[in-house]
């Protein structure tokens, strides 16, 4: 385009803090103290010190009972058993894959784990050990559920449904893990036309919705048909509206990211990414949820 | 911290852009990155910037015991450092393989090369000897490390000062800067590196690779070089094969670089010399304020507008003509006239909030209306009239228009062009009586 667009730094006014939040919510630094009574039993992000409670990671103190921990805001993925997890392939060793997964370790993922194409069932042989590269490769990206956490951390995952496998064509957008709602399910088919895989370690893959549902595939074989400019202006959008939530510190989820897109239409595709355009449709978006809550 | 993978899409899009012999930056293949030397208070304190990789180099000196077998000869040892300052991929205290080869390289290439008159730096013979010290820390990792550690390591060499000492017989006397002026080193001459970068088994070669050009090479050479065209070292890694003519041909370049090099370091030794003798204020208080965010001050970005105008005539022609003005007024009274026929009252029905409007006016002023969008408009707008339930808020902005979801597929499908989109509003812009679309 001809014409450049030149901003200039200006100091940012914040937002609507007078919005309808969860009343006392405290928000701690590291090294803030919670509490001085000694009988709550200390949980993750906290720690004891000097007979009190202090927390040792930036979020917001939650308590259940006894129970007192904060949950960070910005903070590498833990493993928990159930997970939908979105990885990608950095290593290729005998019997197992290293998936990274945005967590402390590299993610492990066995080759007795993955379900073989034609979702038949047998012992892995030799010449499956062989053929892991023809499976997937170094760089290749993943859907998974976790299937254990090993004691040092580090997580386990499986394939061992068709609805998991190798990703094909489609937009990767990494957030932080803890701005991603936990629901029941983590796979949608947004009415706008595509579908989204929001993964609990904060990786969310945005991609066409496919036509019918190929049962035989079992994920390996990629579909590499050219996307339609329709669906890739559907995804460009999805992809920026989840940046707009993830700066405004929105939780994802299906209707937070439907809300959100609606909103943003009436702008184009690449206005979504200035300061000013996210606030505003964020805020529609508060207001909307705020008003499905009731 | 293990680093973030490059993802297939990223390395596949650079092979390919280099293969077209476009670099992310702009440069030409044989194009270095812009060279900055600021030097601080003290005497061999000087910071390196090659684009925005920087390395800090520091130079001290110490009176020690000559080794055993070179009794005549002063002492010289080189570190570079890899901070997690630099890349979060570096980690504190564990010697990487990366280290190892970096200071290696130094080393044959300042050590071997006998740049520093090491004669020079003997006192007293088997006794007492200068050792220099000379401490790189590499600040920010954005590709080629090498080079600048090369040239902030004979840059901070260049600008150091020992001491002045005198020996009468058996008493060596260590002179402070106040009682005589400190004495620079003996340099023969600067050698200085160059690194190229191979891609696709040495078909593509690109003169000072970036962080990320680095991540997806194949192999890398590293020549260096003086002003006087003699190779202090020459290093290939990455097994690559490289041809006779293909290095024949970076040494060539290397000879150019070098020199162009030697000579903005020759220029900023003699500015900052001058400002020392003439009393002025030197370091890096000075140089480093000018790189605030809101000093208003950036470097050149080299962008490309030789065809601006022809693009703008281009879109000017392409676009449709603007409506046709109403320039015919009724003339009600003296002093009352009416233009246009106007709409129907909307006040009282939902309105996009303000701050949609003011954003429009950023944009593209470019495109022009589309008439035939106006229509569609007006007749979706009849239809989401009375259905929107109505939110009131207390605040000073107008109220936001709630659609149905049925609503929305309807729109969504078709595919808007930006023009439409645009023309959309920047009709709602300049005519505010009639009814806008919150689409």
């Amino acid at each position: 385009m001809a014409a450049m667009e030149v901003r200039l730094p200006v100091a940012r006014k914040l937002v609507g803090q007078d919005l309808a939040r969860g009343s006392g919510r405290d928000l701690v630094a590291p090294g803030d103290t919670i509490t001085t009574d000694t009988g709550y039993m200390r949980g993750h992000g906290t720690y004891m010190g000097e007979e009190k409670l202090v927390a040792s990671v930036a979020g917001a103190v939650e308590r259940v009972n006894k129970l007192i921990c904060v949950k960070a805001l910005k903070t590498r993925y833990n493993g928990e058993v159930g997970d939908i997890v979105v990885g990608r392939i950095t290593e290729v060793q005998q019997k197992r894959w290293k998936v990274e997964t945005n967590s402390r370790l590299d993610s492990v993922l066995l080759l007795s784990s993955m379900n073989l194409p034609g979702g038949e069932l047998r012992r892995r042989s030799a010449e499956d050990e062989l053929a892991m590269r023809d499976y997937l490769q170094e760089g290749d990206l993943i859907s998974a559920e976790v299937q254990s956490v090993f004691s040092d951390g580090a997580v386990s995952l499986h394939t061992r449904s068709l609805k998991y496998g190798k990703l094909g064509q489609g937009v990767l957008v990494q957030v932080s893990p803890s701005l991603v709602k936990r629901q029941k399910t983590h796979f949608h088919d947004l009415p706008c036309g595509a579908s989204v895989i929001l993964g609990n370690n904060g990786f969310i893959w945005i991609y066409p919705t496919p036509e019918q549902k190929d049962e035989e595939a079992g994920g390996f074989i990629t579909n590499l048909e050219p996307v339609s400019l329709g669906d890739r202006e559907v995804i460009s959008r999805l992809r920026n509206c989840i940046m707009a939530l993830v700066t405004q510190k929105l939780m994802l989820y299906d209707t937070s990211i439907l809300y959100c897109y609606e909103a943003s239409l009436s702008h184009q595709i690449k206005d979504i990414l200035k300061p000013e355009v996210m606030e505003e449709i964020v805020l529609e978006t508060r207001q909307r949820l705020l008003e499905l809550e009731g | 911290m293990k680093e973030t993978p490059l993802s297939n899409c990223e390395k596949r899009f650079l092979l390919r852009a280099i293969e077209e012999r476009k670099r992310l930056d702009g440069r030409q293949s044989y194009d270095y990155r812009n060279v900055r030397v600021s030097f601080g208070t003290d005497y061999g304190c000087c910071v390196v910037e090659l684009g925005k990789t920087r390395v800090l180099g520091q130079v001290s000196c110490e009176l020690v015991a000559p080794k055993p077998n070179r009794a005549t000869e002063g002492i010289l040892f080189f570190n570079l450092e890899l901070s997690p300052m630099a890349s979060p991929a570096f980690e504190l205290g564990r010697q990487s393989e990366l280290l190892v080869k970096l200071n290696r390289l130094l080393e044959r290439c300042l050590r071997n090369s006998k740049c520093i008159d090491t004669e020079s730096l003997c006192v007293v013979a088997g006794e007492k000897v200068w050792q220099i010290r000379v401490d790189l820390h590499l600040l920010n990792h954005d590709g080629n490390i090498i080079d600048a550690a090369s040239i902030a390591a004979i840059v901070a060499l260049c600008h150091f000062r020992r001491p002045d000492i005198s020996v009468q017989g058996e008493e060596i006397t260590v002179y402070t800067p106040e009682e005589r002026d400190p004495v620079p080193l003996s340099i023969h001459h600067m050698p200085i590196c160059v690194s190229f970068a191979f891609f696709k088994q040495g078909t593509y070669l690109l003169v000072d690779p970036s962080e990320r050009e680095e991540r997806v090479m194949d192999g890398l050479l590293v020549i260096a070089m003086n002003k006087h065209h003699e190779i202090c070292t020459i290093q290939s890694s990455g097994g690559i094969m490289l041809l006779k003519d293909q290095v024949l041909r970076c040494s060539k370049i290397t000879g150019v670089k070098v020199a162009e090099i030697t000579e903005l370091i020759q220029k900023a030794l003699e500015n900052d010399r001058k400002v020392r003798k003439e009393g002025g204020k030197c370091g890096f208080a000075e140089s480093i304020p000018n790189q605030k965010i809101t000093a208003f001050k950036m470097e050149r970005a080299p962008v490309d507008a030789n065809d601006v105008e022809e693009q703008a005539e281009e879109i000017i022609m392409k676009a449709d003509p603007p409506l046709d003005v109403f320039a015919k007024p009724i003339l009600w009274t003296p002093g009352t006239a009416q233009i246009g026929e106007g709409v129907e009252n909307s006040w009282g029905e939902l309105e996009e909030s303000e701050r949609g409007e003011e954003e429009d006016d950023d944009n593209d002023p470019d495109t022009l209306e589309d008439p035939k969008m106006e229509m569609e408009d007006v007749s979706i707008v009849s239809k989401t009239k009375k259905d929107d339930t109505i939110v009131l808020s207390d605040s000073e902005e107008e109220e936001v228009v709630i659609l149905k979801p049925e609503k929305v597929p309807k729109k969504t499908r078709t595919p808007t062009s930006s023009k439409q989109e645009n023309s959309s509003k920047k009709v709602s812009n300049k005519k505010r009586k009639k009814k806008r679309v919150s689409y």
